[in-house]
């Protein structure tokens, strides 16, 4: 079998699914009258409404700014503070308790009180994503550092790595299957808490246009930005996905 | 394998002597004292090869570390040349135990080798080179673009080699660098530190718990025994410089010092 045709069986490996249940939907929901449960086709429809409008644009660019730019702060957060705490002790004894007692906070529950204290502007909706994102990158950072193995530090101190060298070249390469599980978990996080943002006080997103076409009753308006929002994630995770394929190809490769 | 090289790829030369006084060590945890061992003396000339030699857990590690200057000792003293040992020195290179895990899996085996070279501050291509001619010293010419991870036990365990010799180290420790491979690789193994020992101008401090091997590579076998271990006997290899693993282990030499070994062990 030639590599193009390999390649085209996987995707429908993986479509075939989805596809089956689109189409299901589609027909189940032809004849459906209840406003709530509109048939697909209709949900089609309002997309290319709003899409010729240009509404949906603006809200799906808003979101998008917003869970990426959150994102990006919570991991590099994440990682600078966790790598911090994993290579040393000292702050480890000292940082514990209070580690623990922020990661079982739910983020969620704090997004009234940032967007309360600083407004429903996009910036305090990035801090909000960006705080609700570095707690499973952190952990996970420090979690993968202290994981390093004995002999490895060894290595470092008998051949007198540099601290640079052994940051950037060994204690980061290292914890990085770690780090990129908690970059995973980020991001659904940073979906969700995009999301109740949006709906708890905006004036653009997803979130928004969710909440806004429900206040009008517009439920086919209200599903097809539901339907945007899972999306959107998949989008972002897909993305992820080739960007973490890229930085652990060793790590996949040997485990095989 | 054959072709003798004049200096070693490094071009350094073993003056170094190491040098033990007196060394002990005792962790200690809550009340408990534990001692490991104590009143070690020992000197390794250059050019030397020395094997110690001793039954498992009787603390062979723990002195390596001190060696190295991983770990501090409790009292005595290691010398490496004129300086006393308080870290790590550049003059010695060590071979771990777990070559799976002392090389790294994000690099490729070239880029391991040279690794240790770039906070020597060493240029890149001069890195490279001798990344390249230590692989090649190692039988592994050609293998340096393949990760550590494709690379048998035996291939890894020589990429560790190859390590500590583009590091230019006059000392080189091995702890127990072949106990987890197969039997004939263990021989290839140990005829390749023959080979770099006649070839190369290094030293070799190996830690061993079998007794053929200590007895077959080493000039002086230093046997540890006890709790705690000491110095429980030296004994003079005399075996020449060509070791073969058919014809010298059937030496009576060999076979005589062999049994000496395996009674100072017993004996304690």
């Amino acid at each position: 079998m030639s590599v193009v045709s390999r390649r085209i069986l996987g995707v429908l490996e993986q479509a075939w699914l989805p596809l089956v249940l689109l189409v299901l939907w589609y027909f189940a929901s032809a004849a459906s009258t209840n406003p709530f449960l509109p048939p697909l086709s209709s949900i089609w429809e309002s997309f290319v409404t709003e899409l010729q409008s240009g509404r949906l644009a603006v809200n799906f660019g808003a979101s998008l700014n917003i869970i990426v730019l959150g994102l990006l702060g919570g991991v590099v957060v994440g990682v600078v503070v966790g790598v911090a705490i994993g290579q040393s002790r000292a702050l480890r004894a000292v940082l514990n308790p209070y580690l623990q007692f922020a990661r079982s906070i739910p983020q969620v529950a704090l997004v009234p009180i940032i967007i309360g204290a600083f407004g429903i502007t996009a910036v305090p909706k990035i801090w909000a994503i960006a705080f609700a994102c570095v707690w499973p990158v952190l952990l996970n950072t420090v979690d993968g550092i202290r994981a390093i193995d004995p002999g490895v530090r060894d290595l470092v101190q008998s051949y007198r790595i540099t601290s640079s060298k052994e940051l950037f070249k060994v204690v980061l390469p290292a914890a990085m299957p770690q780090i990129m599980a908690g970059v995973r978990i980020s991001l659904g996080v940073a979906v969700v808490i995009m999301v109740v943002a949006e709906i708890y006080g905006s004036t653009e997103g997803l979130g928004y246009f969710i909440n806004y076409t429900k206040g009008l009753f517009q439920p086919k308006a209200t599903w097809m930005g539901t339907l945007l929002v899972g999306l959107l994630g998949y989008a972002l995770s897909a993305i992820f996905l080739v960007i973490e394929k890229r930085a652990l190809h060793w790590y996949h490769a040997s485990a095989e | 394998m054959t072709t003798p090289v004049a200096a070693s790829p490094s071009g350094t030369r073993a003056d170094t002597t190491l040098v033990v006084r007196n060394l002990g060590k005792t962790y200690v945890t809550g009340k408990e004292e534990h001692e490991i061992f104590r009143g070690i003396d020992l000197v390794v000339e250059r050019r030397e090869v020395v094997s110690i030699v001793g039954p498992s857990g009787v603390g062979k590690t723990t002195l390596l570390r001190c060696l190295a200057g991983l770990l501090r000792p409790t009292v005595g003293e290691v010398r490496v040349g004129d300086t006393l040992l308080t870290a790590p020195v550049p003059e010695m290179g060590v071979v771990f135990q777990d070559y799976s895990r002392s090389l790294l899996p994000w690099m490729r085996t070239v880029g391991n080798v040279a690794f240790p070279l770039e906070s020597k501050g060493v240029k890149k291509a001069e890195r490279l080179a001798r990344a390249e001619e230590a692989l090649e010293v190692v039988g592994l010419g050609g293998a340096g673009q393949k990760y550590p991870w494709q690379l048998s036990g035996g291939m890894q365990q020589r990429a560790a080699i190859a390590r500590a010799l583009a590091y230019q180290s006059e000392i080189l420790l091995m702890d127990e660098p072949f106990a987890s491979v197969d039997a004939q690789t263990r021989f290839d193994l140990e005829d390749l530190v023959l080979d770099l020992k006649n070839r190369l101008d290094i030293s070799i401090v190996l830690v061993t718990h079998d007794i053929d091997e200590a007895v077959y590579l080493a000039d002086r076998v230093v046997v540890l025994s006890g709790r705690p271990a000491s110095v429980v006997d030296v004994v003079e290899v005399d075996l020449g410089h060509d070791r073969d693993q058919l014809t010298t282990k059937s030496l009576p030499e060999f076979t005589e010092a062999r049994s000496r070994v395996l009674r100072r062990i017993r004996r304690q």
